[in-house]
């Protein structure tokens, strides 16, 4: 279940992702993948953190980490570069405007999942495609929302409020 | 005994004069995620109204001069590019020699501050031990480690006084005690705290010091640092590690002033003047030291 999760989740951005499931634990519903150093340090079963956190899964669903996202991005996955102000825009939990689409990458389409990246080529977040973004359809309203925002990084600031 | 005039009179006793301070913000680059171009990283945040001083004594460290945004509202700090910690803060992890590759146990880890610093400084080699006591305060810790790309590390629930339940040995071992803090950075503490707190929490850092003593390995190396002025929870402590635990203080490179070796009259051993201590300054008060195991004869 749990590299099911992670491995589908991977997909939707043309990611195919193999985990060695000897390296994967699971606490509480949420997916860490250990290197061979960290694993002998599994000394209690009750850890709270470990390794690389790569998402939970809560009622049957899967939500990604912003670590998991690191690794889908340095594959070769859907993904859209944005200005900084579109940048800014959807890291304060916005939806993201053709206007702000600098460049695109991959096979994006209506309804899939893109990785939203800003111009140093940090990843933001993800994304929902609302319409089609290719050259072919340029009329597309460059005011209207293109992709829906999924997760940013501000989640860190909203996980700061609450703690 | 407690109340300011109290402390501040302790304070003239070991050599302070009090005044009033006022702290500068400080942050950390961490250079695995921002691939060492420290230059690169200044100029990007001036652009967005941060202005950056570098601190002399700190590879990572930058006065935040002037800032026009929240240090820790920018997409690069959300990136992990970087972390707010205070100047003094991040000495502690910087006088470990050698870190990559080894197994490090942070005792009392969050916020995790020093926990992420100390995976920068291993390049996320190795492997860290993080332990803390409470759980809201490590769910702060996990959401510092994955924000900043931490890899190497793993974290317990776990009081830092029964670490060696865990059965496992560690080559350098921080020891940032929980203590009674300064009233630098807590505007209130001269009306919060006794000296009653400061020796309860004394006797923890004891219990605290001697578990990692225990956990430590023969060339291992142990940094203990506190945030508080008090000599009861600093040289005092270390004077009676270094006489009860077979370790002694190594010398260190650092700023601050020198250890007291006399304390309230008490002599302390000599070595004791390699431990280092920060008056409020520009810094909030602290207390640093690294101690080594004494060479088995």
């Amino acid at each position: 279940m749990k590299i099911k999760a992670v491995v589908d989740f991977a997909l939707q951005f043309g990611v195919k992702l193999t985990f060695n499931e000897n390296l994967l634990v699971e606490r509480d519903g949420r997916i860490f993948l250990l290197n061979n150093q960290i694993k002998p340090l599994l000394v209690k079963g009750d850890f709270f953190y470990a390794g690389i956190f790569l998402g939970k899964i809560r009622a049957n669903k899967f939500f990604p980490s912003f670590n998991l996202l690191s690794i889908i991005a340095t594959q070769k996955a859907n993904k859209i570069i944005v200005d900084q102000k579109a940048g800014w825009l959807f890291i304060c939990g916005r939806d993201i405007f053709k206007k702000g689409i600098v460049q695109t990458y991959g096979r994006i389409q209506r309804n899939c999942h893109v990785l939203i990246f800003n111009e140093f080529g940090e990843c933001l977040g993800f994304g929902r495609v609302l319409t089609e973004l290719t050259q072919q359809q340029p009329q597309t309203d460059k005011n209207m929302p293109a992709v829906a925002n999924v997760l940013d990084i501000g989640d860190f600031l909203r996980r700061e409020r609450k703690t | 005994m407690s109340g300011k005039e109290f402390f501040v009179s302790r304070y003239e006793q070991l050599g302070w004069k009090y005044r009033p301070v006022e702290l500068r913000q400080a942050i950390r680059f961490n250079h695995t995620i921002n691939n060492g171009n420290q230059q690169a990283l200044v100029l990007r945040l001036l652009s967005l109204g941060l202005t950056l001083e570098k601190i002399s004594f700190l590879p990572q460290g930058y006065w935040v001069c002037n800032s026009k945004v929240s240090a820790g509202a920018t997409a690069e700090y959300l990136l992990g590019l970087y972390s707010i910690q205070e100047a003094a803060a991040q000495v502690p992890v910087t006088l470990f020699s050698n870190l990559k590759g080894k197994r490090v146990l942070d005792a009392s880890a969050a916020p995790g501050g020093k926990t992420v610093q100390l995976a920068n400084d291993m390049d996320n080699t190795g492997s860290i031990v993080a332990l803390d006591i409470s759980k809201q305060r490590l769910t702060a810790l996990s959401n510092h480690l994955e924000r900043c790309h931490v890899r190497n590390t793993i974290v317990y629930q776990l009081d830092a006084r029964n670490s060696p339940k865990m059965g496992l040995k560690f080559d350098r071992i921080l020891v940032d005690a929980p203590c009674s803090g300064n009233f630098a950075s807590d505007p209130r503490w001269f009306q919060n705290r006794t000296l009653t707190d400061v020796e309860r929490n004394a006797r923890v850092q004891r219990e605290i010091l001697m578990k990692a003593a225990e956990c430590l390995t023969e060339n291992g190396e142990i940094v203990y640092s506190t945030c508080s002025l008090e000599p009861e929870e600093n040289e005092l402590n270390i004077d009676w590690a270094i006489h009860r635990l077979n370790l002694q203080i190594a010398e260190i490179n650092c700023p601050g002033t020198l250890g007291l070796t006399n304390v309230f009259g008490k002599q302390l051993d000599p070595s004791i003047v390699h431990c280092r201590r920060f008056w409020p300054d520009q810094t909030q008060g602290f207390f640093v030291c690294k101690l080594v195991r004494c060479p088995s004869t």
